[in-house]
């Protein structure tokens, strides 16, 4: 046994006896790390887009949200990262509320309309996107279904367990879903019974936001709730027989950001990233890469596959308001329509 | 004899416990630790308390226990019959259904349960195109099957080698006494396959409850821990409460091992039975016909899983528009993925050898020198599979993102991120050995308990020093389990993703990850070539170590026993 303590004893002095230092900033403005929340191919035209403008060099990692922001939070100290770019804004106001940001504004950022960036300017949009339905003509014309174009629409007996969302405590885009009815139905009492009726509609609460699309995709589902932009993109990836429709209610919308991170390293280069992530140059850049969010500067010409802000009717979306509503809402949510492990 | 007596008489010994207690102790304990330290914060004591207190999150326990209760279940019972097929019944292809047994060790993580929602989904191409019904996978029963399938060649692997050492004597002793078939395999056999059978139990257990990708893309409405774990860290960005719900996994996984350790104890008593002399007899009849096509049935099911991934990656959308298309390949050989090949693969090379060799001294400090401090030491490098992946990962960058000094000495450089040592590979090169140690220690530590200490210590008495002894005798004698252990660690290092997520720089892109983000954006097609090329990559890596220790010495390697598949919690999957 004393030999055992002995080890114990060993192996515990090794990781107790230590200090922590950051490590040496290497020279500033010489290049820029970039965390970023989109796909591998808008994250790699996205910073050499930037290179090239600049002549500044520009890395990446991607990173989902959640990812970004425990990292950060784990490397406060010394940040890997100067910049983070794309990805919801939720994620940013977390970053924000952890003292993980800086605000930084400039000409360029002002560019951009006010509700579309945090007043304080911990962070600034850079492309919108609208929830829609993304529903599979194969299985709506099977089950002799018109494509919704109400949220009530869903809650016909025809649609019954011919529905896939996301679960709003998993996903962002199915919170912001959870919250624009909310708005739609004028409260959160008429929008939590909106869920309790669509419930018997739904076929699965899945874990990811986009998952939802990609059933409708496979046809498991006639209709997935999903942001347009990705149900477009599985239509150009080949699931031909998906179609987007928007409720005439109005529906809501996420921001995509970016924001400079606290303590950063290349501060120089990272404003002039930011600058750059505002302008019109890099938000055509999506659409190339079939990412199909509408850009929010002025100045940027949006794709033909972007959805329509004259056509879709957008509800009031105050993010700030949404991120202090949410534990509450999701509580409630789990309490009265759907508990995140449900049956 | 004391450990410092012991240590002090002998150098090559201190050197190597030196290493060994270093690198468990700053890859493995420390970033633990630093784990725990976040956890016991006043947000992570809500969340323990939230876990206890509220019933959402009693019902995740619930279904996380159940979940591995039922893929223990059903894995072993499929371990059992592959064996039992392999060792007992004289049918054909025994051979091909042994090498499709071992197929879902290098499947990546994703891949099965991917291509299960192709095949058996809502509008799976066999469960609505060939049966016409809209099953719903998406839950338990398709969380089960997935993670059995990828589960059981281990547990398969060690039952062969413990039904192929029984003795078939006393088969024949209770057949002469008058006993049946039935009635032999009851009460004879079975009972003596019953340790294996309970430890490969409990292997599935622990392996199904720390799973991630599984019930992330089969889990629907089913929440696990450790999917609630990383959806506290990415959906609700609580660093605090996902390392609570992490590290209440280690719990059940901290029981397993004192449970396991009760049960290769009550082993001992017959494998002292030494090597089995004469033919086991064959089963014939209408059971071992059914066990065979049940075999047969569940292979088809491998077989088919591992033609749609190959499938897959050749079409536009597996299962929805099948137009043959080169592009997914070219997406991952000659574009983004190409990068992530190479750093995976260089990164696996470097990180499997040394796990490999690091996994077999840990066996021979703990078997052979070390009686009584050993089952610590064990203990602790198996934890390295134990501890959730996040929970590693995370550990990592708080622990080896700055500088680490004693006394204002450097003594460990910042080793996470791209301005780290070598842009950050280090970090993930020290995480692949952690996860994928485990594997050679088992396989190292059975394969020792198999030879007698005697050989060693006629080495000793012909004036050879311990370094000598094991250089030059026990690692011939031990090179099968070394084999079998860096089999294991190279399909390990190939496909960890969970803690290496929180280590990737722009330096090292990793291709599990990039897996994981095409099926989240979903472009099956790229994800299930990934897998492809991820899979070709393992199996020639194998092939290759295979042939280069095959080379030298056969004659030496012929004369060990078959070594024992790696038994415990040293597996192989996320």
């Amino acid at each position: 046994m004393r030999k055992t303590m002995a080890v114990l004893a060993a192996l515990a002095l090794t990781t107790t006896a230590c200090s922590q230092r950051a490590p040496e900033a290497s020279g500033p403005g010489k290049e820029v790390v970039v965390a970023c929340g989109a796909a591998e191919d808008w994250c790699q035209k996205m910073t050499a887009g930037f290179t090239a403008k600049t002549g500044i060099p520009a890395n990446y990692v991607r990173l989902s949200s959640g990812e970004a922001v425990a990292r950060f939070g784990a490397s406060k100290d010394s940040p890997e990262f100067d910049v983070w770019h794309g990805g919801p804004a939720d994620g940013y106001e977390a970053a924000k509320e952890q003292g993980l940001l800086q605000p930084y504004t400039s000409a360029a950022t002002g560019n951009i309309p006010a509700k579309y960036r945090d007043p304080a300017g911990y962070w600034t949009g850079v492309y919108i996107g609208a929830l829609g339905f993304c529903s599979n003509r194969d299985v709506l014309a099977k089950a002799g279904l018109e494509a919704p174009t109400s949220w009530d629409d869903l809650l016909a007996p025809g649609f019954a367990k011919q529905v896939a969302i996301a679960h709003p405590a998993t996903s962002g885009t199915a919170y912001t879903a959870l919250y624009t009815l909310v708005r739609v139905k004028g409260g959160e009492e008429a929008g939590l019974r909106y869920f309790q009726d669509f419930g018997r509609s739904v076929l699965q609460y899945s874990k990811s936001g986009s998952a939802p699309g990609q059933m409708a995709g496979r046809g498991e589902v006639a209709t997935g709730v999903v942001f347009s932009h990705d149900c477009v993109k599985y239509q150009e990836e080949g699931s031909t027989s998906l179609v987007v429709t928007f409720p005439k209610e109005g529906t809501g919308y996420e921001v995509g950001a970016v924001g400079v991170l606290a303590n950063a390293r290349n501060l120089d280069a990272a404003k002039a990233y930011v600058d750059y992530a505002a302008s019109a140059t890099a938000q055509e850049i999506g659409p190339t890469v079939k990412s199909y969010q509408r850009p929010t500067s002025p100045d940027a010409t949006p794709a033909p596959q972007a959805f329509d802000p004259v056509a879709v009717k957008l509800v009031d979306y105050d993010i700030a308001a949404a991120g202090k509503a949410k534990n509450g809402l999701i509580e409630r949510f789990e309490s009265g329509v759907a508990t995140a492990p449900a049956n | 004899m004391s450990v410092l007596h012991r240590v002090r008489s002998k150098p090559a010994l201190a050197v190597s416990l030196v290493v060994v207690t270093a690198v468990l102790g700053v890859g493995l304990l420390f970033p633990v630790f630093q784990v725990l330290l976040t956890a016991l914060s006043p947000e992570g004591l809500d969340a323990a308390g939230s876990l206890l207190g509220s019933s959402v999150n009693r019902g995740i326990v619930v279904n996380t226990v159940v979940l591995g209760l039922s893929v223990a279940a059903v894995g072993t019972v499929l371990a059992f019959l592959f064996a039992f097929v392999r060792t007992r019944l004289d049918v054909p292809f025994k051979r091909v259904l042994h090498v499709i047994a071992i197929v879902p060790v290098v499947s990546p993580p994703f891949a099965l349960a991917t291509a299960l929602v192709v095949l058996f989904g809502r509008n799976g191409v066999i469960s609505q195109g060939v049966f016409g019904v809209p099953y719903d996978i998406y839950g338990l029963d398709g969380l089960t099957i997935a993670l059995a399938l990828s589960f059981f060649p281990v547990v398969y692997l060690t039952l062969v080698g413990m039904m192929q050492r029984l003795d078939p004597s006393l088969d024949e002793a209770a057949t002469s006494l008058g006993a049946g078939r039935a009635k032999v395999f009851l009460t004879v056999t079975l009972p003596m396959l019953l340790p294996g059978l309970a430890s490969g139990f409990l292997l599935l257990f622990v392996e199904s409850i720390a799973d991630l990708a599984n019930p992330l893309v089969l889990g629907g409405d089913f929440t696990v821990l450790s999917s609630r774990a990383y959806i506290a860290i990415t959906g609700e960005y609580d660093v605090a409460s996902g390392a609570v719900f992490s590290l209440s996994l280690m719990v059940p996984a901290v029981l397993v091992f004192l449970l396991q350790r009760y049960w290769i104890d009550r082993r001992k008593v017959f494998s002292v039975t030494g090597k089995p002399s004469g033919r086991p007899q064959t089963y014939r009849g209408p059971v071992a016909l059914c066990a065979y096509a049940v075999a047969v049935l569940v292979a088809l099911v491998i077989v088919l899983i591992n033609a749609t991934i190959l499938f897959g990656a050749f079409t536009a959308v597996p299962g929805v528009n099948n137009a043959f298309t080169l592009a997914h390949f070219d997406f991952v050989l000659f574009g983004i993925g190409s990068e992530a090949m190479v750093d995976t693969t260089v990164m696996a090379v470097v990180a499997a050898p040394l796990a490999g060799l690091l996994g077999v001294l840990i066996a021979y400090l703990v078997v052979r020198k070390l009686p009584r401090v050993g089952p610590v030491l064990d203990f602790v490098a198996m934890l390295g599979v134990a501890v959730p992946g996040t929970v590693l990962g995370i550990g990592f960058v708080l622990a080896f993102r700055s500088e680490n000094l004693v006394g204002g000495v450097t003594v460990i450089p910042s080793l996470v991120g791209g301005a780290a040592v070598l842009g950050g590979s280090v970090g993930i090169i020290v995480v692949l050995l952690i996860r994928s140690m485990p594997a050679a220690v088992r396989a190292g530590v059975s394969s020792l308990h198999q030879i007698h200490p005697s050989i060693d210590e006629a080495s000793a008495s012909l004036g050879a020093d311990d370094s000598t002894t094991f250089r030059r005798i026990t690692l011939p004698l031990i090179k099968p389990a070394l084999l079998a252990g860096l089999t294991f660690a190279i399909a390990r290092s190939m496909t960890t993703l969970s803690p290496i997520v929180f280590l990737t720089t722009p330096d090292t892109k990793i291709m599990a990850s990039q897996i994981l983000a095409e099926v989240d954006a979903g472009r099956f097609g790229n994800a299930f070539a990934y897998c492809c090329v991820l899979m070709t990559i393992v199996l020639t890596l194998i092939g290759l170590v295979r042939l280069a220790i095959r080379d030298r010495g056969p004659a030496r390697a012929r004369a060990v026993p078959t070594p024992e598949a790696p038994v415990l919690v040293g597996a192989v999957k996320e």
